[in-house]
């Protein structure tokens, strides 16, 4: 500790200039940032703006998404690196799947006679108006051009991203190859990379070559209230629009699914100069080919029908809504340059990027961006960015088409347009309504503030707002103003840098003996004189065993608090719950019929759950403002999907039934999906008991209500379905007390704990109407250490949990067991076995790592519930 | 159009290369280029993150190399 004390400010202008050295062009590619083992946690938040829909107020939400990203580099050895990246998007919300002039009144209704605001996807089978002009007329006969999109709402979707990176260096080069895979309901690609890079000139430039390959599937369950787009012929399903197809129909269970599969290859180069002692600059050059299915399943083109031979002024024709229908191959450039000049006497950066991009579908784009990087004093960094996009529409972009013919309409017996067929050789081969291939401009600005903590440590924040307008295009001819709306985007960034604290206190030391310059893991006698908040108080074996900190079950929430006055801790914690199998009543599983019968209080269940899963990303943040208390931020992201099956007999098909066995199809076609942010927690740390080998600490926390508890489904069949199950919502919506008190003890190389922990919700209801139950838990473990470093763990849990007080007070279809408040609580009994591992010496000093599985030894549940499968608990530390 | 833009970045590269015939900056002499701020990217993990925002909204995919990154339906 000493060592750290004495000679702080020296460590940080050593930790710069090392840093500053590593940083070296030619030394550290210039591509490659960070520092050598880092890690880095994003979140970032996305939400539009309402749109202008002439007038019809949606009761949907725009689009909001929910971004978790963490990155971690690791030099294996050194030339060796290795990095992994894992990312999160969570997004529902309303966005516009087709347009259509104003006067066709698509926006308005969905035709059964119920009132939507603002609107269901109902864009067929209207009779229109025309002029001999081929221009909208309203209903009373006067033009009207002004056009109006539609608006969907979607249910929350989830996509999990993952790859890896391994490069290897020479000395005047590095070869990475890279591979990874993103996963979501309707999405599903896969990837890989290899790039290379060469430094020649003396390391004044330096060049980059890549290629990457793409193969993305789409496989998309179609809107219940799309499928009379879709109709069905002798010889299968089919889109209205027959011609141009790069994707195959089929029914799958009740669901019309359509699949497609594309593939990207692209080529990049880049060279980057120095320019000079204050000037770098970088060119590239990007190639882009793209085959296969590129159209968005979920987007339709607005078609009307005017029979050729009409008479008078005034035309009518009918509409019908088309899957759109994209070029199934596309090939695209881009030139990129960037440039960069330091501003001396501001010790500032200006950074300036120019891209222009070009493709066969005569989407031209340039896009100019500027950031200016002002360093301020004590570590901060100001970043303002301004960002100018404009792009020229696709070819193919069309709001809406008219075509001249009548088809052959195929009704079914209540009216209802079930087929048709026309003369697709009229319309033009590719037709799309979305609006990113539309003409606009957008126009955007934000702002970036770092600072940079000691012991390398930084929190990054940015918001930028975003507009998007036809009229911003440049040299003008953008779409008009009906698609234009707003955005903004914030997000944080915590960057752990593993490698600055050790390289500087071996720089320290190695310095005493000479001036080399030396990486760090290469001695490791340096391992005593490390001030780290895990090892100062302790340098044998024993002691690092019984550390409770390193030996605790990785499910044990504030199982350790943090040595002294000054120490810090960042940590991610990933939690997995699951549940599937029969359904419980109690302890005992119960049939189909009983839980029909039974499971929804005095009412038919029409559905039960077969599976549920929870996963839990947290984010410790842990200071210690004195000796004696630790205080502790938890911030959780957490996402959720469940399945049904459909149990007792089927309904009687019925127009009476028809939206009850509607809503059923809904939660039993589909699995389920929620995520976004969960709730937060605040905790005071308090030292009860501190002796050498036996520890007593207690806890006080608030959980912060910052999880929605209102997310509903998506409307089907123009149906207000309301609420998702209550297990599905994202947090408790109540302010909740979190007390709990930990015993922990070691002795040579065994150790020991217990806890009793409780929540109670301090409120009687959330603002969706109801408060889960309260919660208390106990439970006690013990743990063996194997190795210096490695331990393992097993313990015993006693949960027990309350039942929801309340209920939803809006919109709500209860269908199953997990809709009625009585099906919730219970008592649980659950055996964990946990492997700890820490890293006492080298480069990655001060890390530690936990799992823990908890098998489920009994469950008591209150009414009618899944029973649990199990929970994984993982955790990454840092202590500094 | 087209050609006009290509033959303007074969030009800059020529010049970004023929700078270095003439440009001597040692190694001594890089202290302000290995700064945070004059890093090619100064802020790699939010751009990646804003850029992945872009992708999704706009019609182009930019310099961005391949991964994933769903298809943006929404």
């Amino acid at each position: 500790m000493a060592v750290t004390k004495s000679t702080s400010a020296l460590s940080t202008s050593l930790q710069a200039l090392t840093l500053a050295a590593l940083s070296l062009p030619g030394l550290m590619p210039l591509n490659v940032h960070g520092a050598e083992d880092d890690v880095n946690l994003l979140y970032g938040y996305y939400e539009e703006g309402n749109r202008n829909l002439s007038g019809t107020k949606s009761r949907f939400k725009p689009i909001t998404a929910n971004s978790i990203a963490g990155t971690t580099n690791i030099k294996l050895s050194d030339r060796v690196k290795l990095g992994f990246n894992y990312d999160q998007d969570t997004w529902s919300g309303a966005t516009p799947i087709a347009t259509a002039p104003l006067a066709f009144g698509g926006n308005g209704g969905n035709g059964l006679g119920r009132v939507i605001g603002g609107a269901t996807p109902y864009l067929q089978n209207s009779n229109v108006l025309f002029n001999k002009q081929l221009l909208p007329l309203n209903n009373a006969g006067t033009q009207n051009k002004q056009l109006v999109q539609t608006i969907s709402s979607a249910s929350p979707e989830v996509r999990n991203q993952g790859n890896f990176k391994l490069g290897y260096e020479w000395d005047e080069s590095e070869l990475d190859v890279a591979g990874g895979i993103s996963e979501e309901n309707d999405y599903h690609s896969r990837f890989g990379n290899i790039t290379g890079r060469w430094d020649f000139n003396q390391k004044l430039t330096t060049l980059n070559l890549g290629l990457s390959y793409t193969n993305s599937d789409t496989s998309a369950i179609l809107d219940h209230d799309a499928t009379p787009y879709i109709w069905e012929t002798s010889s299968g399903f089919n889109a209205f629009n027959t011609s141009n197809h790069n994707f195959q129909l089929a029914k799958n269970s009740g669901n019309t699914l359509l699949s497609g599969n594309r593939q990207d290859w692209r080529p990049t180069l880049s060279l980057t100069q120095i320019l000079n002692e204050n000037a770098l600059i970088v060119g590239s050059v990007g190639y882009a080919n793209s085959s296969g299915y590129m159209a968005n399943p979920y987007k339709a083109v607005e078609l009307a029908y005017i029979a050729p031979g009409q008479t008078g002024d005034i035309l009518t024709g009918k509409t019908i809504g088309l899957l759109e229908e994209r070029p199934n191959l596309r090939n695209q450039w881009t030139e990129n340059l960037h440039y960069a000049q330091n501003i001396t006497g501001l010790d500032a950066a200006l950074h300036f990027d120019y891209s222009f991009s070009h493709d066969d579908w005569a989407v031209n784009a340039h896009t100019f961006q500027s950031d200016w990087v002002q360093p301020i004093s004590n570590g901060w960094t100001i970043t303002p960015k301004i960002r100018y996009y404009s792009q020229s529409a696709a070819s193919f972009y069309t709001p809406y088409l008219v075509t001249m013919q009548s088809p052959s309409f195929i009704y079914n017996a209540s009216g209802a347009i079930t087929g048709q067929t026309f003369n697709a050789s009229k319309l033009p081969s590719y037709y799309s309504s979305d609006q990113r291939l539309s003409a606009f401009g957008t126009l955007s600005g934000g702002l970036t503030l770092s600072k940079q903590f000691v012991k390398g440590v930084s929190f990054e924040a940015s918001a930028e707002y975003y507009t998007h307008q036809g009229s911003l295009k440049l040299g003008g001819g953008g779409e008009d103003a009906y698609a234009d709306y707003n955005s903004y985007m914030v997000n944080g960034v915590l960057k752990v840098d593993l490698s600055s604290l050790s390289t500087v206190i071996n720089r320290i030391k190695t310095s005493n003996d000479n001036l080399s310059l030396s990486f760090l893991g290469t001695d490791d006698t340096s391992h005593a004189e490390h001030d780290h908040s895990h090892h100062n108080d302790h340098d044998s074996q024993e002691n690092h065993s019984g550390h409770d900190h390193h030996t605790s079950p990785a499910g044990v929430m504030f199982s350790h608090m943090l040595n002294k006055s000054g120490d810090a801790m960042v940590g991610v914690r990933y939690m997995r719950d699951t549940q599937g199998g029969n359904t419980l009543q109690g302890s005992n599983s119960v049939s189909d019929q009983t839980i029909a019968n039974n499971g929804c209080g005095g009412k038919r269940c029409y559905d039960t759950a077969t599976m549920m899963n929870m996963n839990m990303i947290m984010l410790d943040l842990m200071y210690a403002p004195s000796d004696w208390m630790t205080l502790m931020l938890m911030p959780q992201f957490v996402d959720m999907n469940m399945s049904s099956r459909a149990i007792g007999s089927p309904l009687a098909s019925t127009p009476e039934n028809f939206d009850l066995q509607q809503i059923i199809n809904h939660h039993t076609l589909h699995e389920h999906t929620t995520g976004g942010i969960g709730d937060t927690g605040m905790y005071a740390m308090f030292k009860l008991l501190n002796q050498s080998n036996q520890k007593l600490h207690g806890t006080l926390g608030l959980s912060a209500p910052t999880g929605a508890v209102d997310i509903k489904f998506r409307d089907t069949h123009g149906i207000d379905i309301g609420y998702q199950h209550y297990g599905m919502q994202l947090g408790s919506g109540t302010w909740d007390f979190k007390p709990s008190i930990t015993y922990t003890g070691n002795k040579n190389k065994y150790s020991w704990g217990a806890q009793l922990n409780g929540t109670k919700r301090l409120e009687d209801s959330n603002a969706s109407g109801y408060a889960l139950g309260d919660i208390f838990q106990s439970t006690a473990w013990g743990s063996y250490s194997l190795l210096d470093w490695l331990s393992t763990s097993i313990r015993g849990v006693y949960t027990a949990q309350g039942t929801i007080k309340g209920q939803y007070n809006g919109t709500y279809n209860p269908l199953g067991p997990v809709d009625y408040t009585s099906n919730s609580g219970g008592r649980y009994w659950d055996v964990g076995f946990g492997i700890n591992a820490f890293v006492p010496s080298g480069r990655l000093q001060g890390n530690s790592f936990s799992f823990e599985w908890l098998q489920p030894v009994n469950d008591d549940v209150n009414g009618y519930q899944l029973p649990r499968s199990g929970a994984l608990s993982a955790t990454w530390g840092y202590g500094f | 159009m087209r050609i006009t833009q290509q033959k303007l970045l074969i030009a800059l590269l020529t010049i970004c290369l023929s700078f270095s015939g003439c440009t001597t900056v040692a190694p001594w002499q890089r202290g302000t280029l290995a700064k945070p701020q004059m890093a090619p990217d100064p802020h790699p993990v939010r751009n990646t993150y804003q850029t992945h925002i872009y992708n999704s909204r706009e019609a182009t995919t930019g310099m961005s190399s391949a991964g994933g990154g769903g298809c943006g339906c929404n």
